[in-house]
């Protein structure tokens, strides 16, 4: 049979994928791009999608000749043994830091938006169980939840959008370049760790059932990603326009505060739990991604058990800055900003390295 | 670390042993005998196995051979005998025999007589209903069979009832099982092979499958675990059920249990596995995935369009009965915006009088009426519409008008219980149920935030479950190649794969032909 033991299917791998990506929207992420590139931030947006393609096909053709390596294996064999630590080091970091950072963005969402007399360690400690409960079950789980949830959620996101559409007046999106090329080019070079995602992913190559459904499925939900994000990113702009959105920190979930459907005024709770879901997913899958990094490199085999005390380190660290509404935006462009170079560097590198070990012409010599 | 703690954990739950005399190996060591030459010795022995005569329905009859006028001595159990047969088949021609060489096979006018030669053998067949002769002068004694145990006959199933389609049901004698289940398939390769699985009481299990359609890993697998069950005594297959699935603490079963033969028959043909045993009235199928406990038969019997909608209505009364109290209390305590203003207003003046929060009130009213389900259950039968009557209307009413609780709480709560009578599986009722309360909790305590996050974890579990093996919500995910029978189904026409997770051997159910 196709499906093996511990292995995921594309359709599973692409839910991933979508699931991840996908809820950037609702996020703060639209926010740091309307800052800079303001009402054309979806050309930003286009762009950045255009400049990760390059990593990402160099990444795809690394491990088009390491099948059976995770990334953290790749770079110690690419990089050697100290090199390779130390990158996987830097990368399982930053990826750490991010997870706390996006975790407690979400948490400031959902205090300050849903639940706004109930303690913030409380939502953090609910969704961290709940996300560490995902990640203990594994990658399997995580995936096949994932595609069991993909069409309802996806369903009300664009159920969302449209009514946002109908509401929303197009004349807003001119002037088309906004605030000129050249702030849509920095934007585009700053924010294009918003794709930093698919570099991570790479520590799940390996489980995804055969490579051919792991690079078709990476393009086609990167293709599918793309326009979903700057479809959302045109609405949000037609809906607030550029002046007020730029002050919105949370515009998916202003744009549902807005909504009312027939004689239903309020319907931001009826989205609020698919929203959700999709939340538990994205970090359950985030959770195991750092898990399983941290176990490669420290070389623990039973990495799951790890999973309570990442999930106790996270929740001291995603409580610590206070007054979240100010600081959180600020780290996130912070990391953003780090992981936007190395994202669009390392898998060059990679390739670069593959080339001079001669690893592609042992490949086609194998083929022949 | 957890290792360390669970070895603690476990060391400190270390068994305190047993005081106990080993009745079982005496009991056995009394059989390990040889059948001597001199009958009286045999009668002897065979009275004392058995305690003759104080166990009353053993009974012993000792003639002579017409002819030879040898002595014969006839022994049985009277109880699950069918004393007739050994009267006309066995005792009438002994009697009555003419030719003093005559042995005792041309003596004996039954469907077959065995040739036994220990003790073992004699005391298993008279176990099992069978007469047992000794002869004098002969090593060896002869079985034949004339079984006849009392049973329930065929009757309707009484509760996975159907509209359309066959009404009859499993009864406790496994011969009439089987015999239900060989009238719809014809077919030699239809196997039922029998494995002993108690030790004292000697329970048989019937294992049932298709040779040339189920798994050889999977037949094995389930064989090796009945042959491996160390027990005195497994009654019947609701007990079995419970020693053989792989999470007794799950809350989701992993082994359908149904008391149709056309649905036990279904799956076999699917390539599943079936158990049947006697003394119930039922089957059990393995593996079960989420789907089946879902499914009832009336869904292919119907129509496709009416079958469908059926599982549609199934599908909402599930959501309902899972989620409407829970909702309830969400929207009215923290999400209260939700409501269009005029209903807002409606439920609060309707709460005026009404001293509880509304999740004491949904609990109160929730436990009523799981208290009035398992009443009415247990009440004599004459008795059962009146408490029904009683339980539901005036506690309901006389609630409402003593201000304890609110009428739109009665709404709710009368919906979530009559939705989950919907699901006609037992287990998955239960289920259903229990969930049913953690989800009330949940929103008692965190609101839809609660209840999402109950439901994802819900998710990861459900797809981290397998039953023998089987993903339990294959092939929804992970995804295999099968009929794609899940939530609804298709056009019957179109059903022509097996289902891929049992990896059958043979994938097609139809020819292409017959699908054009």
């Amino acid at each position: 049979m196709k499906q093996n033991e511990g292995k995921i299917g594309i359709r599973d791998y692409m839910a991933i994928i979508l699931l991840t990506l996908g809820s950037k929207v609702s996020d703060d992420t639209p926010t740091l791009l309307y800052k800079t590139a303001k009402n054309s931030a979806w050309i930003s947006m286009l762009g950045i999608a255009l400049l990760s393609l390059i990593p990402i096909l160099f990444l795809l053709k690394v491990f088009s000749v390491h099948r059976n390596k995770n990334l953290h294996e790749i770079n110690l064999h690419l990089f050697g043994k100290v090199m390779g630590n130390l990158i996987s080091m830097g990368v399982l970091l930053l990826g750490f830091s991010s997870f706390v950072l996006d975790t407690s963005v979400y948490v400031d969402i959902i205090g300050s938006m849903y639940f706004t007399r109930t303690p913030t360690l409380a939502l953090y400690i609910l969704m961290l169980v709940v996300c560490g409960y995902g990640a203990k079950r594994g990658i399997e789980s995580i995936g096949s939840a994932a595609w069991l949830t993909l069409f309802y959620l996806k369903a009300t996101l664009f159920l969302a959008l449209i009514f946002a559409f109908t509401k929303g007046n197009l004349k807003f999106i001119f002037p088309l370049w906004g605030p000129g090329t050249l702030e849509i080019a920095k934007t585009t070079g700053s924010k294009l760790s918003i794709f930093a995602d698919f570099y991570f992913l790479g520590i799940i190559a390996p489980l995804v059932s055969s490579f051919k459904e792991f690079r078709k499925g990476t393009l086609w939900a990167f293709a599918i990603v793309v326009v979903e994000i700057t479809a959302a990113l045109i609405i949000f702009v037609i809906l607030f326009d550029f002046t007020s959105i730029e002050v919105i920190s949370y515009p998916f979930h202003e744009t549902i505060l807005y909504l009312s459907i027939g004689f239903l005024s309020n319907v931001e709770s009826m989205f609020l739990p698919f929203w959700l879901v999709a939340a538990f997913i994205r970090f359950s899958f985030y959770l195991y991604l750092v898990v399983t990094l941290f176990g490669g490199i420290f070389k623990i085999k039973e990495f799951e058990y790890l999973v309570p005390v990442f999930i106790v380190i996270v929740l001291f660290l995603g409580i610590m800055p206070k007054n979240l509404t100010y600081t959180l935006p600020y780290l996130r462009e912070m990391i953003l900003g780090i992981l936007s170079p190395l994202f669009f560097i390392l898998p060059i590198l990679m390739w670069g390295m593959a080339k001079l070990r001669g690893d592609f012409k042992r490949e086609a010599e194998q083929s022949h | 670390m957890f290792k360390v703690l669970k070895k603690l954990a476990g060391k400190k739950r270390n068994k305190r042993p047993v005081g106990s005399e080993d009745t079982l190996a005496s009991q056995a060591s009394t059989k390990d005998q040889s059948i001597s030459y001199q009958i009286e010795d045999n009668i002897k022995q065979v009275k004392k196995i058995f305690h003759y005569p104080d166990n009353k329905d053993i009974k012993l009859r000792e003639c002579k051979i017409g002819a030879s006028e040898k002595r014969v001595a006839i022994f049985f159990i009277s109880t699950i005998t069918d004393v007739r047969t050994i009267e006309d088949s066995a005792i009438g021609p002994i009697l009555k025999n003419k030719h003093p060489d005559a042995t005792i096979k041309e003596m004996i006018a039954t469907q077959n007589i065995t040739h036994l030669s220990t003790m073992r053998d004699v005391v298993q067949n008279m176990n099992t209903g069978n007469a047992v002769i000794f002869i004098e002068g002969e090593t060896s004694a002869y079985a034949f069979e004339c079984a006849n145990f009392q049973g329930r006959s065929v009757e309707k199933a009484e509760n996975e009832v159907v509209i359309k389609g066959p009404k009859e049901a499993f009864t406790e004698k496994v011969v009439v099982n089987l015999s239900l289940i060989r009238k719809r398939i014809k077919n030699e390769d239809l196997m039922a092979e029998t494995v002993t699985i108690s030790t004292r009481s000697k329970n048989e299990v019937f294992i049932l499958y298709i040779r040339n359609l189920a798994n050889e890993k999977l037949v094995d697998n389930i064989k090796n675990r009945l042959k491996n069950l160390d027990v005195d005594a497994i009654q019947n297959l609701s007990l079995l059920e419970q020693y053989i699935e792989e999470r007794p603490f799950s809350m989701f079963p992993s082994v359908l249990y149904s008391e149709r033969p056309d649905r036990a028959t279904s799956f076999l043909e699917d390539g599943h596995i079936i158990l049947l045993m006697d003394n119930s009235p039922d089957s059990l199928i393995l593996p079960a995935t989420f789907w089946s406990f879902f499914h009832t038969s009336d869904d292919h019997y119907l129509r496709f369009i009416f079958g469908n909608f059926a599982r549609f209505i199934r599908a909402g009364a599930m959501f309902i009965t899972i989620f409407i109290s829970a909702i309830f209390i969400a929207v009215t305590t923290y999400h209260s915006e939700m409501i269009p203003a005029d209903l807002l207003l409606a439920i609060a003046g309707s709460r005026e009088k009404v001293p509880f929060p509304v999740f004491f009130e949904i609990l109160l009213m929730e436990i009523a009426f799981e208290l009035i389900r398992e009443a009415g259950l247990r009440v004599p039968n004459p008795m059962g519409p009146t408490i029904g009557i009683v339980g539901a209307l005036i506690l309901g009413q006389a609630a409402v008008e003593a201000n304890i609780i609110s009428p739109i709480v009665i709404i709710v709560v009368a919906l979530s219980g009559l939705t989950s009578f919907t699901i006609s599986d037992v287990s998955l009722n239960f289920a259903l149920r229990i969930i049913r309360f953690i989800f009330i909790f949940s929103a008692g305590l965190f609101g839809i935030f609660g209840m999402t996050s109950f439901f994802v974890m819900g998710i990861f579990y459900l797809t981290s479950l397998k039953s023998f093996g089987v993903p339990f919500l294959a092939p929804m995910s992970p995804h295999y190649v099968a009929s794609g029978d899940t939530i609804f189904r298709r056009v019957l026409k179109n059903e022509n794969l097996r289902p891929g997770y049992l990896k059958p051997k043979d994938m097609k159910k139809k020819s292409d032909e017959a699908v054009k």
